[in-house]
């Protein structure tokens, strides 16, 4: 591990120089509207640098070198579909002019014009459900990269990430969205820069042409062709330009810059501009992770301790050392199923009793072989003074992503689902003292379910599914407020049941009952379907209300 | 590292481009969104004192 003394200062400077920032512009914050969209001040680059910041946290690069680790480049394929979304949508004004003209504060507020103030409120619990439950992933990913990274005693994870929580929490309670921008800007900085030299020391230490070959030799066509890859093809590409598309119009961080935009040409210009940084947001990291691949190889036994290794029997430790990239743990469904493989087959695939002999958590360290293989090569591959680089820029990253995630979502809980229970018209002392209260509930409600929950198989996917618990409904019930006469209250509805039924019917699904398999290897297609089944829901709900006569 | 981005330019031109392309953007728009960036913090840090200040 090269994290030293050096390392340690320039992550202690980098800490040191956020935290006095976000602090001090504190003293600006005199409105509700201050706080929760910057005094609908902020204009482009302020713009383009904040969100690209929030967009990349520790959580993003770990699931984006996971795909390039397992899918090669052909995994970055997310971001490309990303880029045409947000530069489309900014360049013709798609939703987002007619929302930002409305000069509303969130989302489901323009619902209320539209659809009524139930649907405001429904809309309002869906998107922080969702987005709550998809952030709540963040903490220990981010943690695990850290330990894996600097080489830290996994016993600090969860007393490290708490104390990054409080940090963030301090200035995003005092500052809001104005500490949101100011941090998130220095830390645009600190993260680009790690991010350039990291992956221009790879370029030039491993080569690009090495990791074209070790993509070609490990997935061939498929690590370059996502419909010739055989874990993504049509499905996982109309799912992400779905999922992606609809994350561009509704995905409370993003659209919380054009709505704090100082005007709708500025917002649609902060789309525009920022929208290639999505191509290196999968790409780039991806290149971390087939780097991973290329220089440490597929040795999933190396995740392992000693005492860990010694635990499995010999047969299986066979097995797994002769397994191939991207899966260390191949299981045949029964004993039977096992017999009738091919020999060559069997060589790496365990039978149900090999598989349930194997202790529960070095089967977690073994199903995360492709997560932590990024930031265990990056612990040894980055030299002293590189790696506290690289540590503050990752922390610039996570820091920039929760201190906008808790915003945004306590924006809404204040702004939508707070609203019926607001009678009268409070003081902006009252307004922001709740809205301060409702980040520190989020930030507890992080520290508890971010810390415990135990996240299984594929990182993007599993925020792909749950993200889609509200972008299918909410995507569709913003497409129609803005383009759709006939959309009402019965289609929103609807749309806004089904959106949350589907995904979390998939995540059951894939849990219990006689088709979890199924479930878990059709998951982009079960996406797919989502999108689907919510328009329409949206369209046969809103037919079948009766119209009122004018 | 120029002899890998041109193979990857002859075989994979697709992923060469980019990979050249996102090498440009951080090199090059990072830094100037950054110098035009802190000028937009202080512009906006201003308009907000001043609006404070006649509110007050």
């Amino acid at each position: 591990m090269n994290f030293t003394l050096l390392d340690g200062s320039i992550v202690g400077a980098y800490l040191l120089v956020t935290m006095i920032a976000g602090v001090m512009v504190r003293k600006y914050v005199g409105k509700v509207e201050d706080f929760l969209v910057a005094g609908r001040e902020m204009d482009v680059y302020l713009g383009i640098a904040s969100l690209a910041a929030t967009e990349f946290g520790i959580v993003t690069c770990m699931y984006t070198a996971q795909n390039g680790f397992t899918k090669g480049f052909a995994g970055a394929i997310p971001g490309v579909l990303t880029f045409l979304a947000m530069f489309l949508v900014g360049y013709t004004g798609f939703c987002v002019k007619p929302l930002r003209d409305s000069g509303v504060m969130t989302i489901p507020e323009l619902f209320e014009k539209k659809y009524g103030p139930r649907v405001r409120w429904a809309s309002g619990v869906v998107i922080v459900l969702g987005g709550l439950l998809n952030m709540g992933v963040f903490l220990r990913t981010g943690g695990e990269f850290l330990v894996n990274v600097s080489g830290m005693n996994p016993n600090y994870l969860e007393l490290m990430m708490t104390a990054l929580l409080v940090g963030v929490a301090v200035y995003t309670i005092l500052g809001g969205m104005l500490s949101v921008l100011v941090t998130d800007f220095l830390q645009f900085i600190v993260m680009s820069a790690g991010l350039i030299v990291v992956t221009f020391l790879i370029l030039d230490k491993v080569g690009l042409n090495t990791l074209v070959n070790t993509v070609q030799t490990n997935y061939g066509e498929g690590g370059f062709n996502p419909l010739k890859n055989a874990s993504m093809g049509w499905s996982y590409v109309i799912f992400n330009a779905l999922l992606n598309t609809a994350a561009v119009l509704t995905w409370q961080t993003q659209i919380a810059r054009v709505l704090a935009a100082k005007d709708t040409a500025t917002g649609r210009k902060v789309y525009t501009g920022t929208s290639f940084f999505f191509v290196a947001r999968f790409l780039i990291p991806g290149i971390w992770g087939i780097a991973a691949l290329a220089v440490m190889g597929w040795v999933p036994l190396q995740v392992l301790t000693d005492a860990e290794n010694a635990q499995l029997s010999p047969v299986v430790r066979e097995k797994i050392a002769s397994s191939h990239a991207p899966s260390a743990l191949t299981i045949a469904p029964t004993e039977e199923a096992y017999a009738k493989l091919p020999n060559d087959k069997q060589k790496y695939t365990l039978t149900p009793t090999e598989a349930d002999a194997i202790p529960p958590k070095i089967r977690e360290k073994l199903d995360k072989v492709s997560l932590n293989a990024m930031p265990l090569f990056l612990s040894t591959f980055v030299p002293i003074g590189l790696m506290g680089l690289l540590i503050a820029a990752m922390l610039a990253a996570d820091m920039s992503t929760d201190s906008s995630y808790m915003l945004t979502w306590g924006s809404v809980i204040y702004n939508d689902i707070m609203a019926p229970f607001r009678k009268g018209k409070w003081s902006e002392k009252k307004g922001l003292f709740w809205n301060r209260t409702i980040i520190a509930i989020i930030g507890v409600f992080l520290l508890i379910y971010g810390l415990w929950y135990k996240l299984e198989g594929d990182l993007w996917t599993y925020l792909g599914i749950t993200g889609s618990i509200y972008l299918s409904s909410m995507s569709i019930l913003l497409i129609a407020c803005c383009y759709w006469q006939r959309a009402n209250s019965w289609g929103a509805a609807a749309a806004i049941f089904f959106g949350a039924l589907v995904p979390a019917l998939t995540l059951i699904l894939q849990k219990v009952g006689p088709y979890t398999e199924w479930f878990k290897t059709n998951d982009t297609v079960c996406g797919v379907a989502t999108y689907v089944i919510v328009a329409l829901a949206m369209v046969v709900g809103s037919l079948l209300k009766p119209q009122t006569k004018a | 590292m120029i002899d890998g981005i041109i193979n990857m330019l002859q075989n994979h031109w697709f992923w060469g481009f980019l990979t050249i392309a996102c090498l440009a953007w951080y090199s090059t728009i990072t830094i100037y969104v950054s110098i035009k960036g802190a000028g937009d913090i202080r512009d906006m840090l201003r308009r907000l004192a001043r609006s404070k200040r006649i509110q007050s």
